[in-house]
């Protein structure tokens, strides 16, 4: 009897201490890049050392998907980079809790929200792939702006996101239509639908499949750009001359939180220099001040003051729209 | 031969704990249908009818009908779904007929060949197609000419090679056992072979025939890989609810064409079913096996067809593999490793849970599936009807959609659940659900070969029921379970469309890093991990081909 009230002890010891061991971590779901995650969380392990960051890592669409999913028992404690137009979901919003993060408050107003439930410290563009060599191989004309890409010698030439299955896609529909004026941005997806060889389901696809020759010109978004022309592809990057829709990567705090006091610091790390740092090797959008782009990201094409060549977009009016621009694109364009 | 059987059952000498043998055979593959599919189905069937202001009505099937798009998808699912069964069900017969009823060179190779498909990552296929036949890849630019594979033909082609082994793996096993007497005496009647063919090999696996036909439609109609990596525009039913669930976000709306994809499966399910309501078992005791002889007119031109077929699917993962060692696809073609340093999305890790998670999935799944096809087999007509027609089903249902219902479901704040939620057990148990019908439909279709007479002679000298089951059904029946336990842990090592959806942030699977480094933009890291994955699974294969080989010759 005795025997087994020790080892009834030892149990509950063993308990304790393993729920002291899961004290430091935390679950982040994320949408950001595979290899600035791990960027990220290698610079934060020196920073944050008794933090443990457990990741799932899936596309825009897959995550919201899966924490919309998971809403009666959520099992993250934060979102960390989740498309705003995205984390403005209503559903989504109800779960997060408002924090501001230390130095929040040097953020520009669209890279936060009013009600304090997120924050964005970086983001990403619409940009051209445009195969070098497939463009000479076949005699046709390099695209500088959207307007371009109307010229009937690329016609089956140009591959783009479909908005209903892409965030992208979505930021690049939205882009226009806020860009244009209702009106005249619809007329213009009409008439680039007929140079459009395919409406592909990911946004960093057109991209793919035009560094690799199958088409010449893939509209995608800048960092699938640079990586394709750091890999050695014959690809340029090409910003639409009249600018780029861009959509900014939300983090938050989720009310369920687990490990609510370790997540607030993951979240503050992101807003620390030490973070802004590194950024810059992989964003062509960051908010946080003090950043500058990296010398790559420089020489693949990108302008040293990247806020000169954006669309100004209204994230709260394109989240709210969704559903209605993307009820008509299907109806008047979609295959 | 059910019939007979029962009324074994029913005689006075039958023992209790025969009974209860029966009973726990049927019960637990039964409760782990109903727990882990029914019940997560009714989930979705339930978000299928709450409408957008949580109450209970049928809207969102308003809403879904009422959609052009929708009507599109659903006739472009049908017009391919039968086009690939066609085009399956004719390569499947060559592919079975010649490695099982003629003696062609390389039978292994051209059944290996021709099993590649099932053991590759679902990204390969779309990928390698694109490779050789894209408008820049191998044979288009070798040939000059340039085509669009983009869409039904190259659909087409993703399908028909994905569906190739599960039909010949159906098809081969209704093969398998014919009585050569028959055949001999055609021979003394002088009948032709074409019509030995026609009359006896055709009729006699009519019933394979029409279940691979049906596995054929329902996993083409629901497949998504394919459509997503080379269907280009070519919209269907599946990338139709992903569009809704993960693109619009709206679960309710997703369920109702999930719901809606049931339909011409179990049209197809009934029309099976209607046909081969009067077959249901070939198999007779005296029964001597037909060792097909050296026939020239017949087997060398076998061979030659075999080969070719089995070349397509070699050629296709093939040109991955070499992909994965090439410096940049495709535009130096310099040879490296350096793809194989797999540093991001979690290493290699990923790959040994998906090998215990597998492990775990064919195990169970074959244990479960020979009980459950056992008991079958030995009760009324009634029980057997709905039994089977649950266990068909699974099929039905796109993985997508069994990933959702599970969290759905399963992802409850408290409860039981809660415990099996986010663990590798749980997407074991997915994967075992998700492939349950094809593993069903080989048990069955081996199982009606087993020599009815041999099990009731087994049972008149006195053995119970777990004794038949050890020693007369196991041993005749182990060539079959092998292969479904093959099978299941083939399609759990690459699967992805369900647990997509139940990777957590501590588990997760090879076909999900696979997916992670081709989205992260490192496809040749992606086919590297690919190529990783199906090395992992040859030499499982290997391992247990020779563990059978070990076995069999000790029994002898």
């Amino acid at each position: 009897m005795r025997a087994m009230g020790r080892m009834l002890w030892a149990c509950l010891l063993t308990m304790v201490l393993a729920g002291a061991a899961q004290a430091g971590t935390i679950t982040a779901y994320t949408a950001l890049e595979e290899d600035e995650i791990a960027a990220y969380l290698a610079a934060a392990k020196k920073s944050l050392p008794d933090v443990n960051v457990k990741i799932l890592r899936l596309s825009t669409g897959d995550l919201s998907a899966r924490i919309l999913a998971e809403a009666a028992n959520p099992q993250h404690d934060i979102i960390w980079g989740l498309g705003v137009t995205n984390i403005l979901e209503p559903r989504i919003q109800a779960l997060l809790e408002p924090h501001s993060p230390k130095g929040s408050d040097k953020l520009p107003a669209f890279a936060r929200g009013s009600d304090n439930k997120w924050f964005a410290t970086t983001g990403y563009m619409a940009a051209f792939c445009v195969n070098t060599e497939r463009l000479k191989a076949k005699g046709l004309p390099m695209p500088k702006d959207w307007a371009d890409l109307l010229d009937p010698k690329l016609k089956g030439e140009v591959v783009m996101p479909n908005p209903v299955s892409s965030g992208t896609g979505y930021l690049q529909v939205a882009g226009i239509l806020q860009q244009k004026g209702e009106a005249e941005g619809w007329k213009f997806l009409k008439a680039l639908d007929s140079n459009i060889a395919q409406y592909i389901k990911s946004g960093s696809r057109p991209c793919k499949v035009a560094r690799t020759g199958e088409f010449a010109v893939g509209v995608s978004l800048a960092f699938a750009a640079i990586q394709s022309i750091e890999e050695g592809f014959p690809v340029a990057m090409v910003i639409p001359a009249q600018g780029a829709g861009y959509e900014l990567e939300a983090s938050a705090l989720m009310r369920s939180a687990k490990n609510a006091a370790d997540a607030k610091r993951f979240l503050d790390w992101t807003m620390s220099p030490a973070a802004a740092a590194i950024y810059g090797h992989f964003k062509e959008i960051v908010t946080t001040p003090g950043y500058k782009p990296s010398a790559s990201f420089i020489k693949a094409g990108l302008p040293e003051n990247v806020s000169s060549v954006l669309v100004p977009i209204d994230f709260s009016k394109s989240a709210a729209n969704r559903t209605s621009i993307l009820e008509r694109w299907q109806k008047d364009i979609g295959r | 031969m059910g019939i007979g059987i029962v009324t074994s059952i029913g005689i006075p000498r039958a023992r209790d704990t025969d009974r209860l043998f029966l009973i726990l055979c049927l019960v637990v593959p039964l409760s782990a249908l109903i727990l882990f599919f029914v019940y997560p189905l009714a989930t979705v069937v339930v978000h299928s009818v709450t409408e957008p202001d949580g109450r209970i009505g049928f809207g969102n099937y308003a809403t879904v009908i009422s959609q052009p798009n929708f009507w599109r998808a659903t006739a472009n699912s049908m017009v391919m779904s039968l086009a690939t069964t066609a085009v399956s069900l004719i390569l499947g017969l060559i592919i079975a007929f010649a490695t099982q009823r003629c003696r062609i060179a390389g039978r292994s190779l051209v059944l290996a060949a021709v099993a590649l498909p099932l053991l590759a990552p679902s990204l390969v296929q779309g990928l390698g197609l694109i490779f050789l036949l894209g408008r820049n890849g191998l044979v288009t630019k070798a040939l000059g000419v340039e085509f669009n594979i983009y869409g039904f033909w190259g659909l087409l082609i993703a399908n028909s090679l994905y569906a190739l082994p599960q039909a010949v793996l159906i098809i081969a096993a209704a093969l398998r056992s014919a009585d050569a007497r028959v055949y001999e005496a055609a021979e003394v009647l002088g009948t032709s072979k074409l019509r030995q063919f026609f009359d006896i090999t055709l009729p006699n696996i009519k019933f394979g025939l029409l279940s691979a036909g049906f596995i054929i439609f329902t996993v083409t109609i629901t497949d998504f890989g394919n459509a997503a990596t080379i269907g280009g525009d070519y919209a269907i039913l599946a990338t139709e609810i992903y569009g809704q669930v993960v693109g619009q976000m709206n679960f309710n709306l997703g369920a109702v064409v999930g719901i809606m994809l049931l339909l011409p499966t179990m049209l197809a399910f009934y029309l099976e079913r209607v046909a081969t309501q009067r077959q249901f078992g070939s198999g007779s005791d005296s029964a001597v096996p037909l060792v097909p002889g050296w026939s020239p007119a017949r087997d060398i031109p076998m061979t030659v067809v075999a080969w070719i077929i089995a070349l397509l699917p070699l050629i296709t993962i093939g040109i991955v593999v070499y992909a994965s060692f090439v410096w940049l696809w495709p535009y130096r073609f310099d040879l490296t490793v350096r793809h194989y340093a797999v540093k991001i999305a979690g290493g290699y890790e990923p790959l040994w849970t998906t090998v215990q998670i597998s492990l775990l999935a064919a195990f169970a799944g074959a244990v479960m599936l020979f009980a459950l096809g056992f008991a079958l087999q030995r009760l009324p007509r009634s029980l057997v009807k709905p039994v089977y027609f649950l266990s068909l089903l699974p099929a039905a249902v796109p993985g997508l959609v069994l990933g959702l219902a599970y969290i759905l479901t399963f992802n409850a704040a408290s409860g039981p659940w809660q415990l099996l939620y986010g663990t590798a057990a749980l997407l074991a148990i997915c994967n075992m659900m998700h492939y349950w019908t094809q593993g069903f439909l080989t048990t069955m279709t081996g199982l009606r070969q087993v020599p009815a007479a041999l099990e009731e002679t087994a049972a008149c000298l006195g053995a119970g029921l777990p004794r038949v089951m050890r020693e007369v059904t196991g041993p005749l029946m182990a060539q079959t379970l092998i292969s479904v336990f093959f099978f299941l842990f083939m399609r759990s090592m690459v699967t992805l469309s369900a647990v997509i959806f139940l990777v957590t942030a501590s588990v997760s699977v090879a076909s999900v890093s696979i997916m992670r480094l081709d989205e992260a933009g490192f496809t040749a890291q992606a086919a590297a991990f690919a190529t990783c994955t199906m090395a992992v699974v040859i030499v499982a294969a290997g391992v247990m081909q020779l563990s059978l080989y070990l076995l069999g010759r000790r029994r002898r």
